[in-house]
């Protein structure tokens, strides 16, 4: 359903033979098959193995009609039968391939909705696991690298997920229709069989690693159209395009795409140079086979005196039997291509957890009551780091307690945040919630404590009042106006034409309003009121409001965090004062903490920090610097 | 499911109207790329002829089987058919490469086209969302639907090789009517009657004309759902791939937005899934119009053998023509019940390439002067806005009212307000992004208008507060070109701040600035990016800088930086400075006081200060409260 994929390529060029093999699959081919099988049952959609059982029954029989057609109503002119007989036959067929034809265009009108459902469950497995897993197996380079590939493979109704009933069903059919003909053919000595079974075996061995071209290749095709397709993306795209016009990017990103283009070009002849050998050789063995098999089947006529309508039986028949040959190898072929595919989505979807997600104690979360947050001897280093990006914090968060953390960019404010809310767990040290480590708490649960705003929020494609309320159903409307009053945006949804039901994402609903980076900041203030979890954690949630708009909040902070416990962070320091206690960190460490105004007093790192923000608020201030 | 906007009406367009957009289309193609539709036209020929050759020469072998089973003639006919089966083969092969590299390209042509259009159209336009929704709802019908421009191209092969087709099934099978069945087969010789050939060939007609009547019908259930089919994709894509968005994986977490996210895609009902409307409709109406669709052919093919097998059993002709005619017409049918399917089906979609033409002919609206910018006396220039109201296209309020304001070069000028008071607006129209709905904007006393648009865009340098930079190298990120001058770039960077990080990328200026494009990039973090967006403004070298909230996303410490590194570096160039942080004001000589719409005070910080009820009163302390009294 999506356009090309992108991904990122693979550090090796295009020297594909130096390439090192990839990990071996975690699930052979049939232990792949079973499970799509199985995933067919679970989800209801038994109806796509069925139909494509039946797709392949009727691909053998159009293929044994369309086989026997044409001698059998031969013969019959050729042996001058009753004319009543031939005219039998005729309609014979013909009403034979009437309810082939109509029974395969009906079934063909149907099967892809179960295969596209099938698909939608494994996008939507895969998206869960995505959703839910331990944060930190998102930077897992590992796991990023297995997701990128399983999102991939489920990308369009032509990657793994979905072709594979397709592949399924074409070994299904041509191993059939191979056994059919063997049967058909007993009659030809088995020399003639053994010729076209060569042939066949020799087309697939010769062309096999020439139509890899393209499988191998796949990652520096990948590479060249990410290119292509990153500047046809940037120069359409409407928020570069005042910067392309400003700084006259045009004929550059016009360079860009034309040369992007001939790399595409020019790889495109390059695979098909190679797959034309493929074709060569396939015509100088049809030669062969054809030869082989004229010359016997001729000498059978001319020395044994069969009929011409045997004559063309076999003859069609030796050619239909190379299909199947070939059609059994390379089916197999894309069958086991198309299951490292499915094994690499199924080993996503096992991908272990550090976190109790599924398990561990249940926390039951309720809004009033109050909870102790404590960060002992914590210390943590992302994950191939040099140093620690915090070193032994200690710190409490006591009930109804109002904290702000302040630091410059990089201090480690966001990684300490993290640590608090369970997205993180310490490398060294504990968090304990009422004195006990979190890690024994379904991680979860745990979550559901926080009503947190962070720089980056996810807007749902949905109403306004579902964006508040995190649900499409049963949504309290008067808990939403209230949270959105708090959060000063009632005016701005009343002034729109549906209010609360308006709808938000305007890539998604055409309909939808347009929220300003202020209002959705505030909006996003309201759906943490909404959630009613005992901390709020704020982060830097002024940055696109106005000097009277964050005013505003500052006067409210105390209001919305009444009863509850709040983490505050910001570099602008006006906003600590509101707060109970400061806790400056610096390089990984809380280098101080107090009050406000001890901390100004204090006249160390503090008051230096303010010193340089409120210079120029001041009436006394320097010219210039 | 289906929205207000969405329900738009795809009329099935005359045959007329669709032969000239197809053509249109067709021609479109021709202009960006003549080369595959030669190769389009030249395969697509060979491959319509070559298979009546193979039928021929069979035919001849089974005729002489049939006949005089002369060994040696049969070897030389046997080897004869081969060789030229091995031939035409062969030449097929090496035509098919150009022909496989073009169609594997149509793809990136396409979005190449588009891509182009949007290049070339007025910022306005660009900005517009009423064209961003075209934009998106063409690539949704192409990408999702089926509902390309590019598919003209396979109606266009499908015809061709529809009509070459018959007239190579005409030629092998002409004989077929005027062969005569011996008088000796009695009743049979009614065969010979011309009105057989009235017959058959009103069959045909009948045939080519019925089945695509059933096809068309199915695919005009599938035009109808392509509205609902769109926007449950674009749920669908949202819904299916939240987890993958790594930047808000904090939220997704605290918000449990899986629980949502799986009620969206479980849902069967999706246009595309088993209980969606195709489905259903492909359950019933769909799945019956293809099922009699594809039975006219079988009974046009079954009334052929008959007529074909009669004469052959009444001795018109022998078991090779037989083969020969057999096969020719087996050919001929499905090739051209499927011509009439596609002219039925090109018609269908003739409503889509309109909806792509409606795009592409977006008219550019914008005045382009061509007064050439005397740059030799900067420092004098003067900007005015006389009486500057301005309201986006379509919409009816007033973004900007009676604007009348003046400043001179070399200036320091900040630009305060709250937000949506009109600041930005008032920058683009500066830079003549957008035009005034009403009244003008001088420099040096001319009407911006009357300048050529190139150079007086060269006069501004903008880092707006949503810049972006593309994934390409930091040189070319800079300068804008593939070659560049890697001194003044490195200068520039410096300039900006940037001299310490450039200094630790081994690649230097050819650093990408991103992982995307090169595994060597580097992702670089706000405050970079900020560095970068500046040391460009400086690269241009324009006389007016303007800098768009460039703080926002920085440390106090950073923001000091910011602040005295400008003041440095614009050096005697006009700078225009947007903030929310009023102290940046200070630098400023002047400062212009935005509010809803209107310039409410224009002064220097000083005198503004004074004016207890003034806006900028308001605003200052706001902020400055916090900072000052202890």
């Amino acid at each position: 359903m999506k356009k090309e994929p992108k991904k990122v390529s693979e550090p090796q060029e295009s020297k594909p033979s130096k390439k090192e093999k990839p990990p071996k699959p975690k699930f052979n081919m049939w232990q792949n098959a079973w499970w799509m099988l199985k995933l067919s049952w679970a989800e209801k959609e038994k109806k796509v193995p069925i139909l494509c059982i039946l797709s392949a029954a009727l691909a053998i029989s159009s293929n044994l009609t369309g086989l026997f057609i044409t001698p059998v109503i031969l013969g019959t002119v050729e042996s001058h039968a009753p004319l009543h007989t031939m005219l039998l036959t005729i309609l014979g067929f013909v009403g034979l391939n009437l309810l082939i034809n109509t029974l395969s265009s009906y079934i063909n009108a149907n099967e892809i909705y179960g295969k596209i459902t099938l698909r939608s469950a494994i996008i939507s497995r895969l998206n869960t696991k995505a959703c839910i897993t331990s944060y930190p197996n998102l930077n897992q380079k590992d796991f990023q690298e297995l997701m990128k590939k399983a999102n991939d493979a489920t990308s369009s109704n032509n990657r793994s997920s979905e072709a594979i009933w397709y592949t399924m069903q074409r070994v299904l059919q041509n191993m059939t229709g191979f056994i059919i003909y063997l049967f058909l053919m007993s009659a030809l000595p088995p020399a003639l069989i053994a010729v076209v079974l060569l042939t066949s075996l020799l087309n697939y061995i010769i062309s096999m690693p020439l139509n890899n071209y393209s499988y191998r290749h796949k990652e520096e095709l990948s590479k060249i159209l990410n290119r292509l397709g990153y500047i046809q993306d940037v120069s359409r795209d409407h928020t570069m395009a005042k910067d392309i016009r400003l700084f006259g990017l045009r004929p550059w990103l016009q360079e860009l795409q034309e040369k992007a283009i001939k790399a595409h070009l020019a790889y495109l002849m390059r695979e098909q140079n190679v797959l034309i050998w493929s074709g060569i050789a396939d015509l100088i063995l049809a030669f062969l086979r054809n030869g082989i098999a004229y010359a016997y089947l001729i000498g059978l006529v001319l020395n044994d005196g069969i009929s011409i309508s045997m004559f063309l039986l076999y003859f069609s028949a030796t050619g239909n039997f190379n299909g199947w040959v070939s059609g059994i190898l390379n089916s197999l072929l894309t069958m086991h291509r198309q299951s490292v595919d499915i094994s690499i989505i199924r080993e996503v979807l096992d991908y272990s957890e550090p976190f109790h997600i599924m398990d561990g104690e249940p926390l039951r979360v309720a809004p009033d009551c109050h909870y102790e947050l404590r960060l002992e001897h914590v210390s943590f280093r992302y994950p191939e780091a040099e140093k620690d990006t915090l070193t032994d914090i200690d710190l409490t968060l006591h009930p109804g307690e109002k904290l702000a953390i302040v630091g410059l960019n990089g201090a480690g404010k966001t990684t300490l945040v993290k640590l608090l809310c369970g997205l993180l767990d310490p490398t060294k040290g504990r968090v304990l919630l009422d004195g006990r480590d979190i890690r024994e708490y379904n991680r979860r649960d745990y979550y559901k404590l926080f009503s947190a705003v962070f720089q980056n929020f996810s807007l749902l494609p949905s109403t306004i009042a579902a964006n508040v309320a995190q649900t499409e159903e049963n949504i309290d409307m008067k808990r939403v106006s209230e949270c959105v009053e708090k959060a000063s945006l009632t005016e701005k949804i009343e002034s729109l034409p549906d209010g609360y039901e308006n709808k938000l994402n305007r890539e998604i609903h055409l309909d939808a309003v347009m929220l300003s980076g202020g209002e959705t900041q505030r909006l996003m203030l309201a759906r943490a009121l909404y959630k009613n979890g005992p901390v709020v954690v704020l982060d830097e949630p002024t940055a696109a409001l106005d000097p009277i708009a964050e005013s505003d909040l500052y006067q409210k902070y105390s209001e919305m965090t009444r009863g509850r416990s709040s983490v505050y962070i910001s570099h602008r320091l006006a906003s600590t004062r509101f707060c109970d206690r400061i806790i400056l960190i610096s390089d990984g460490r809380i280098i101080e903490e107090g009050t406000h105004e001890t901390l100004l007093q204090k006249g160390a790192a503090y008051a230096e920090l303010f010193e340089v923000q409120s210079r120029y608020y001041r009436e006394e201030a320097p010219a210039n610097v | 499911m289906s929205e207000k906007k969405e329900q738009k009406n795809n009329n099935l367009l005359s045959w007329k109207e669709t032969w000239k957009v197809s053509l249109r289309a067709l021609k479109l193609f021709y202009h960006y790329r003549p080369s595959m539709l030669w190769i389009h036209t030249f395969y697509t020929i060979y491959t319509a002829l070559t298979p009546f050759v193979g039928i021929f020469l069979s035919a001849r072998i089974i005729e002489e089987l049939s006949g005089n089973k002369d060994p040696h003639r049969l070897t030389v006919l046997v080897l004869f058919t081969l060789g030229l089966s091995a031939l035409l083969s062969l030449i097929g092969s090496l035509t098919r490469r150009h022909f496989k590299v073009e169609d594997q390209f149509l793809y990136w042509l396409e979005r190449q086209i588009r891509a182009d259009k949007m290049l070339r159209m007025d910022y306005a336009l660009v900005d517009d969302t009423k064209v961003h929704e075209k934009l998106n709802t063409l690539d949704q019908y192409s990408d999702n639907a089926g509902r390309s421009l590019r598919r003209v191209i396979w109606f266009y092969d499908m015809i061709l090789s529809g009509i070459i087709s018959l007239f190579g099934g005409f030629s092998l099978s002409v004989s077929l009517f005027t062969s005569k069945v011996p008088e000796s087969a009695g009743g049979l010789t009614a065969l010979n009657n011309p009105l057989f050939i009235v017959l058959i060939i009103g069959l045909l007609l009948a045939v080519t004309y019925l089945s695509p009547i059933f096809v068309v019908k199915a695919d005009a259930i599938w035009a109808k759902g392509a509205n609902d089919h769109n926007l449950s994709n674009r749920l669908f894509g949202f819904y299916g791939f939240l987890g993958a968005k790594a930047k808000i994986a904090e939220d997704i977490r605290m918000y449990c937005q899986e629980t949502l996210c799986e009620k969206h895609n479980k849902s069967k009902e999706g246009t595309f899934h088993s209980n969606g409307y195709y489905a259903r409709q492909s359950r019933g109406a769909i799945g019956i119009y293809y099922m009699i669709s594809s039975i006219f052919s079988v009974i046009f093919i079954g009334v052929v053998y008959l007529f074909v097998c009669s004469k052959a059993w009444a001795g018109a002709f022998g078991l090779g023509m037989v083969t020969q005619y057999i096969s020719t017409i087996s050919k001929l049918s499905g090739k051209v019940s499927s011509l009439f399917q596609v002219l039925g089906q090109a018609r269908n979609h003739a409503a889509f390439l309109k909806m792509n033409f409606d795009f592409l002919d977006i008219k550019n609206i914008m005045y382009h002067g061509n007064l050439p910018i005397d740059k030799t006396d900067v420092k004098n220039w003067q900007i005015e806005f006389q009486d500057v109201s301005f309201r986006y296209p379509g919409s009816e309020q007033y973004v900007l009212r009676h604007v009348n304001i003046k400043f001179h070069a070399g200036e320091r000028l900040a630009v305060v307000g709250q937000n949506g008071s009109g600041k930005t607006t008032f920058i683009k129209l500066l830079c003549r992004l957008y035009d005034p709905t009403e009244g003008a904007i001088l420099l040096n006393g001319t009407d911006i208008r009357k300048y050529d648009y190139q150079e007086y865009l060269s006069i501004f340098s903008v880092v707006f507060q949503d810049f972006c930079l593309t994934n390409y190298t930091l040189g070319q990120n800079i300068s804008a070109r593939e070659e560049y001058d890697r001194v003044l770039v490195e200068d520039c960077l410096k300039k900006a701040g940037f001299g310490e990080r450039l200094n630790e990328l081994p690649l230097g200026t050819e650093t990408y600035l991103s992982k995307s494009l090169s595994k060597e990039g580097v992702d670089m973090s706000g405050g970079e990016k900020q560095k970068i967006a500046l040391a460009r403004t400086l690269y241009k070298n324009a006389p007016f800088i303007i800098l768009d909230e460039p703080t926002a996303a920085l440390d106090p410490m950073a923001e000091a930086e910011i602040y005295s590194r400008f003041n440095e570096i614009i050096e005697d160039k006009t700078a225009i400075y947007i903030s929310h942080r009023l102290s940046s004001c200070r630098f400023c000589d002047d400062i212009l006081v935005f509010h809803k719409g209107a310039v409410v005070q224009q002064g220097s910080h000083d005198s503004l200060i004074q004016d207890s009820a003034g806006k900028y009163h308001e605003l200052w302390f706001a902020q400055a409260q916090y900072y000052t009294n202890k």
